[in-house]
Parts: structure tokens; C-alpha cells; sequence
């Protein structure tokens, strides 16, 4: 007998739960992660202060979008000197990003970023026969694990070490069992370097925009993004419109929040872009790819945002800034992690985002499953109703599942 | 009946199957239907708690179960069918055919349900009745008419038969002439408090629960002087705010509480509300929590007849779990 959407959806979470190491994975770094949020936000009081800001903020910004989204479009061009593009679909930022490469097979170093993850990026750059490394190291695993990313800002917590061991051996990377986890690193920084110093393009998305000097935010721990960013002599930002902000000064802030809420704070890095690198240092004569990219592309992508603004339930996803927080507290996360989820987003972000970037259908296949406990609006530093996106999810069940 | 007997035959060791989904769901939306309650119960086990405590039939007050604690036993009993059939590979065909079957007998004639379960849950409904008896409210009680109140239908977003059956039990009070009605469960309280009002456009009855009745009464009770580890029913702490009332009431009558690190606002889900669907997984969610609330205490206090079934579900014997207003009765009556 056929399963529907849901059921197989639901084998899968069966399995999942079934699986101890998977279990264990989850467990550890749910403790972890929520421990490390509950400190932050104890230390760090006037976090939650700038949450409510960004909240205000990212609202206004939802409801003018298209005032917005021109407006980063020129200060991109005229402020820094960058290329602004905006593509409404997958196809079009497929293109715009093919034409920016060109036919020549070129080596491409990656950043993580959510928003090449809807575009499936890597693969299709792979498939045109380019040489695509992903230089975050959980998203490195994943990548040469082929397996599905569990977590928004900890893609790879369900691989145990002696796995990872195996993944590495299988690239070509000389490790063995007896390695610690400091040596495993070392040995993938030191694959990783070699590509960063050939690779022709670095790709990234970007965790805030500012629409009124076109600066980028990116934040990281790793280091691995300023090399992605800096090292190739072109930069190609995807950034999704919701990561608009009016300035520049919320931009940052919105990265501060973003950390925080992610467990990460102070976060290591955070990398503001305001176009390629260039130099005056001869005769005050401007020359641009100084000692960083010659060429910065900055791509603007909708992929189903716009529409959803005309759902006043969905709507409300698009203030999420994606720090996860509300993964690590559902229950039905801690049991399965991002196998309950769409082809990108998991857990219980993964419900509005799913029906907004992979349509409805599918994440009203995956509502069922939404236990309607609230942790996920508790925690959630946007304040996001996700049970009530949730519940109007579950009410179009019957339309979906014939 | 044959249904589920057969289905026991076809287990397949270790391995869960999905449910066929639609049909559970469909099968839910049948027996609210025509029985009035996603798994049916017997009249007797609905008015059976009220015996001898002559409550006036009706009034301006009343209390109004939901019959979610007298569902218990039933519900069990229902979950645990659906298990069998998680673990057997026939369970789509058998579901189609328990569905038809279902729609033409009532199930709860059938089903064996042990007495003592649901003596169990009667005593829980009594001892709230008596505890506000005690603290001299004064409220009747709609007997048979008590009715289901939906919370399932509208949890599972079958919005069109929850306002169908919503309209049913707003009629009722109004027969009645019900003007407040005192909620016992926290499914209950939300689903009259916080949505009715926005289903039913004249729905204007007041809603309060007995926890905030007894708050703010004086009861005269003696001290238990035992500790018990609290776990708040999500619904109460982030839907309704019913953080406070239990613990004031537990401290008055000398209940040191233990809180988990998950708790109030905070605190983690039973798993029950995914026992329809999949009682495999709503079982692995209840394994999380009473793991952390084992290690606490051995005795564990709930407020909720969903998260006392599914905790009770993953249980060892040595675990002492009980509805809170157990202790309230043993201190105050």
C-alpha cells in the first residue's frame, strides 16, 4: 500500500527515534546549546532588549519590502560599488550565478548559508563540473557525507568522531581512529587551506544586509569565512530579502541577537562587507582587487518570501533569524532532529519556512506531527506564533492528503 | 474488535510502521460524530464520579469536566491498539476495515476497560468536586449532557467539525442558562477560554479553573510533609498561565516542590499529544521527560490527565505519579 506524504515522513522519524546514536547526538548537543543560550541571555540582559528592537524593526522592513529591496539594490551599486542582482526563483539565481562564473570549470570554496542550501547550490555547481568544497567543518561533513543537516547552525552534530574519521579517510585526508578531535581539525584545515589559496570564486550568503550603505554581515567562529570571502579574486553573496535591514547600524545589531540566541556570544567573528577590496596607495589613483576580490555580486533572492507576505500567518516566519534556538527545545526535534523537515529547513522553523520556500503541501505533511506544546514560541527571540502557523498548517491536512 | 485481535498476529518485532494516518484521523472525527468523544465512553463512566455528592442538575454555575479525565482508561485502551498495529504490517488494511466497523458499532461496548482505571479517574473528579464543595462554591452539574469540548478536533486543525461540535456544547449551556462554568484540565480551560470565544461569536460564558478557585480561597488543611517533583502541563504554563495557583496550593499543605530544569514556562511535553498519531513516538517524547524527572523524585506530581497517561505509559513500578488533586484532598479533606 502506498504511503501518503505524512507517512513517509513519519517511517522516517520512526526510524530516527529508533537510532541511539542519533539519539545521543541530539541529547548532547541539546544540553549543551540550551545551557549555553540560558547564560548568555543571564549575562548578557539587554539581548533580549535588542531582540524586541529587531522584532519592531524587521517588521517595518517586511511590510515596505519592495521599497527595501530597491533601496539595497542601489546602495549596493553606488555605495559599494558592488553588483546587485535579485532573483525571484531558484532558476533565476541559478543563472545569474552561472553567468557570473562562466563556462570555465573553476574551483569554489564555500561558505555555510542556508539560502544556497534552498538552491541547492553545491550540487548544481558539481553537476557543471566546477570544484565546489564546503569550508564550514560541519558543513564540510555533511557534504562529504551525503546526509541530511540536522541542525541550522550545527549541521553535523549526529556524526560521531569514528564516522567522521571514516568520511575523511574516504576524501583522501590522512587520519586515523587513534586522532583526537584537535587533530581531526588540523588535518581538515590543512586539506581546506590549499583550496582557499586556488579557489577562483567564494561563495557565501550573508546573516544581515543593510539597505542603506549595502553592507554584508557575515558571523562566524571558524575563521573560515574570511578566507571564503577574501582569498578568491570574486565574491558572490546570496542573501534572501528578509535579512534586509534599513541600516546599518541594525544590521550589526541583528547579528549581535542572532549569536546570542545561537549560543555563540560574543561570536568570534563578525565580517562587514562593504564592497571589493581596492587600494589608493599609488599616486591616489583607486584601484579595485587591492589584496581581497576584484568583483563583489551581491544576489537578492526571493524564493517565495514575497508571496508569503500576503498570508498573514506565514508572514511571521520571515521575521525569524534563523538562530535555531527553537530546534534544540522541541520535543519532536529531540527525538528525530531535522529529519522532521523539508528538503532544507527542520524542526519547528522548518514549518513556515518549508511552506514558504517549498510550498505548502509539503509543510502541512509535516504539521501533524507539531505536538502544539508552545516551547518553540517561548523561546523563540522573535516572539514568532510557531504553534499558530503550525495549526493553520494542520487545517489544510484534509485539502493536501487525499 | 476482530480488528484488533487479528492485527496482534502480524507484529513485526522492533520495527514500527506508520499508522495510515488519514485513517486514525478520520476515525477520531467519526466517534466525535456520532458518540461525542474522539473515543467513546459509556454515560455511566461520564456522570459516574458525581454519585452521592448531589450536585443540583444545572445552574448559572457549573463544572464541566470535558470528560477528558473519564476518557482515560478509554483512550489507553485505544492507544494501545494503535500501538499493536505501529508494530504490524497489515495495519493500513486492518484500519480501513476498523474504521467501517467503528462506524457502525459502538466500540466502547466492547472494549474491556478495568474498573479500578476508571474508579481512578472518577476519584480525581470527586476530590475536585469536594475540594470546591469544601471551599464553599456553590455550582450543579449538567450530568448526561456533560459534554466533550473539541480540544482534539481543533488541535489537529479539523476546524469545520470542531466548531460543528463546538456549536453542540454551546447549545447545551445555553439549555441550561450556564453562565460560568469551573474547567478541571487544562486541554479543557484553553480550548473554552482562549478559542470558543473566537469560534462562536456569542459565546460569552465565563471560564475559570478550579486551580484559580482554590488560590484564592481559604481551605483548612494539614501538612503532608513530603516532597514531590512538579511537572507543569504545557497548556496551563504557556497557554493560560497557571504557573503559580498549584504551587501555592502544594506549599500550603506542606508539599515541598522539586522543579526540574525544565519547568513553568520552560517545561517539556509529555508527549501525549501525539499518542493518535504515532503512540511510538509520543512514547519516546514521555521516556525524555520522565527521565529527567525520575532522578528528582520518585514522586512526581501532574495536573493533567493527558501527561498522567503518558507518563504513566513509560513508568517503572517504584514511581509514585499522581494528579495533584490527590494531595489537595489528602491536606484539605
Amino acid at each position: 500500500m502506498r504511503l501518503t506524504k505524512s507517512e513517509e515522513i513519519l517511517e522516517k522519524i520512526l526510524e530516527a527515534a529508533n537510532d541511539p546514536s542519533l539519539r545521543e547526538g541530539l541529547n548532547r548537543s541539546r544540553t549543551l546549546a540550551t545551557a549555553a543560550v540560558s547564560k548568555i541571555l543571564a549575562e548578557w540582559s539587554d539581548l533580549t532588549d535588542l531582540a524586541n528592537y529587531i522584532r519592531e524593526v524587521k517588521k517595518k522592513v517586511i511590510e515596505n519590502i519592495n521599497y527595501y529591496i530597491d533601496k539595497t539594490m542601489r546602495s549596493v551599486e553606488e555605495k559599494a560599488r558592488g553588483h546587485a542582482y535579485f532573483a525571484r526563483h531558484r532558476e533565476e539565481a541559478l543563472k545569474i550565478i552561472n553567468d557570473i562564473i562562466g563556462e570555465k570549470k573553476r574551483i569554489i570554496v564555500k561558505a555555510k548559508s542556508m539560502v544556497t542550501e534552498e538552491l541547492k547550490l553545491r550540487e548544481f555547481l558539481i553537476e557543471r563540473g566546477h570544484e565546489v568544497y564546503e569550508t564550514d567543518i560541519g558543513e564540510f561533513l555533511i557534504q562529504i557525507s551525503r546526509d541530511k543537516p540536522m541542525h541550522i547552525i550545527a549541521p553535523a552534530i549526529h556524526l560521531t568522531k569514528e564516522r567522521v574519521v571514516k568520511l575523511l579517510g574516504s576524501v583522501g585526508i590522512e587520519v586515523n581512529e587513534s586522532m583526537g578531535h584537535a587533530e581531526l581539525v588540523a588535518k581538515i584545515r590543512e586539506f581546506l587551506r590549499e583550496k582557499y589559496i586556488k579557489a577562483d570564486i567564494g561563495i557565501s550568503g550573508a546573516n544581515s544586509i543593510a539597505a542603506d550603505t549595502g553592507s554584508i554581515f557575515l558571523v562566524f567562529n571558524e575563521g573560515n569565512i574570511s578566507l571564503v570571502t577574501t582569498f578568491p579574486p570574486v565574491h558572490i553573496a546570496i542573501v534572501s530579502i528578509e535579512k534586509i535591514m534599513p541600516t546599518v547600524k541594525d544590521a550589526f545589531i541583528q547579528t549581535l541577537v542572532q549569536s546570542g540566541y545561537a549560543g555563540l556570544y560574543p561570536p568570534t567573528y563578525i565580517y562587514m562587507i562593504s564592497g571589493p577590496s581596492s587600494t589608493a596607495d599609488i599616486e591616489y589613483q583607486r584601484v579595485y582587487g587591492a589584496q581581497g576580490p576584484k568583483e563583489l555580486h551581491v544576489i537578492l533572492y526571493d524564493g517565495g518570501r514575497i508571496n508569503s507576505i500576503n498570508n498573514a500567518v506565514l508572514r511571521e516566519q520571515l521575521l525569524c533569524i534563523r538562530c535555531g534556538r527553537c530546534e534544540f527545545h522541541c520535543p519532536i526535534w529531540n527525538v528525530a532532529g531535522n529529519i522532521w523537515g523539508g528538503d532544507v529547513y527542520g524542526g519547528p522553523l522548518g514549518l513556515g519556512w518549508t511552506a514558504i520556500t517549498e510550498g505548502l503541501d509539503k509543510a502541512v505533511s509535516l504539521s501533524i506531527f507539531c505536538l502544539l506544546d508552545g516551547i518553540c514560541k517561548e523561546v523563540c527571540p522573535m516572539k514568532i506564533d510557531i504553534p499558530n502557523i503550525a495549526r493553520y498548517l494542520k487545517t489544510k491536512y484534509r485539502e493536501v492528503i487525499k | 474488535m476482530v480488528v484488533l485481535l487479528v492485527t496482534k498476529r502480524y507484529i513485526v518485532n522492533g520495527v514500527f510502521m506508520p499508522l495510515p494516518l488519514k485513517e486514525v484521523i478520520e476515525i477520531i472525527i467519526d466517534n466525535t460524530r456520532k458518540r461525542g468523544s474522539p473515543v467513546p465512553i459509556p454515560v455511566e463512566d461520564v456522570v459516574g464520579w458525581a454519585e452521592g455528592l448531589n450536585l443540583p442538575r444545572g445552574g448559572s454555575v457549573v463544572i464541566y469536566t470535558g470528560l477528558l479525565y473519564q476518557m482515560i482508561p478509554y483512550i489507553d485502551s485505544f492507544v494501545k491498539h494503535l500501538e499493536d498495529l505501529e508494530k504490524s504490517s497489515v495495519a493500513p488494511v486492518l484500519m480501513k476495515v476498523g474504521r467501517v466497523v467503528g462506524r457502525v458499532i459502538d466500540l466502547s461496548k466492547i472494549i474491556r476497560v478495568p474498573r479500578e482505571e476508571i474508579k481512578k479517574q472518577h476519584d480525581v473528579i470527586r476530590n475536585i468536586a469536594r475540594l470546591l464543595i469544601k471551599a464553599g462554591v456553590n455550582f450543579g452539574y449538567l450530568y448526561e449532557d456533560d459534554m466533550y469540548s473539541g480540544a482534539l478536533l481543533y488541535d489537529l486543525g479539523l476546524d469545520d467539525v470542531f466548531l460543528e461540535h463546538a456549536t453542540k456544547v454551546h447549545q447545551i449551556f445555553k439549555k441550561y442558562g450556564v453562565r460560568e462554568i469551573i474547567t478541571i484540565d487544562p486541554h479543557t480551560t484553553h480550548i473554552m477560554r482562549s478559542i470558543y470565544p473566537k469560534y462562536i461569536e456569542d459565546f460569552d460564558i465565563k471560564v475559570i479553573n478550579y486551580l484559580e478557585i482554590l488560590y484564592d480561597k481559604k481551605l483548612n488543611c494539614r501538612s503532608l510533609e513530603i516532597d514531590v517533583t512538579i511537572h507543569d502541563p504545557c497548556i496551563y504554563s504557556r497557554y493560560e498561565n497557571i504557573i503559580d495557583q498549584p504551587r501555592k496550593l502544594l506549599s500550603n499543605i506542606g508539599v515541598k516542590i522539586i522543579e526540574p530544569s525544565r519547568t513553568k514556562k520552560m517545561t517539556f511535553c509529555c508527549g501525549g499529544p501525539i499518542e493518535s498519531l504515532s503512540p511510538s513516538l509520543s512514547k519516546n517524547i514521555a521516556r525524555i521527560r520522565m527521565e529527567e524527572l525520575s532522578t528528582l523524585s520518585k514522586r512526581i506530581v501532574v495536573m493533567c490527565p493527558i501527561c498522567y497517561l503518558s507518563l504513566s505509559r513509560v513508568k517503572t513500578d517504584d514511581i509514585d505519579l499522581r494528579d495533584i488533586s490527590d494531595y489537595l484532598a489528602r491536606g484539605c479533606l
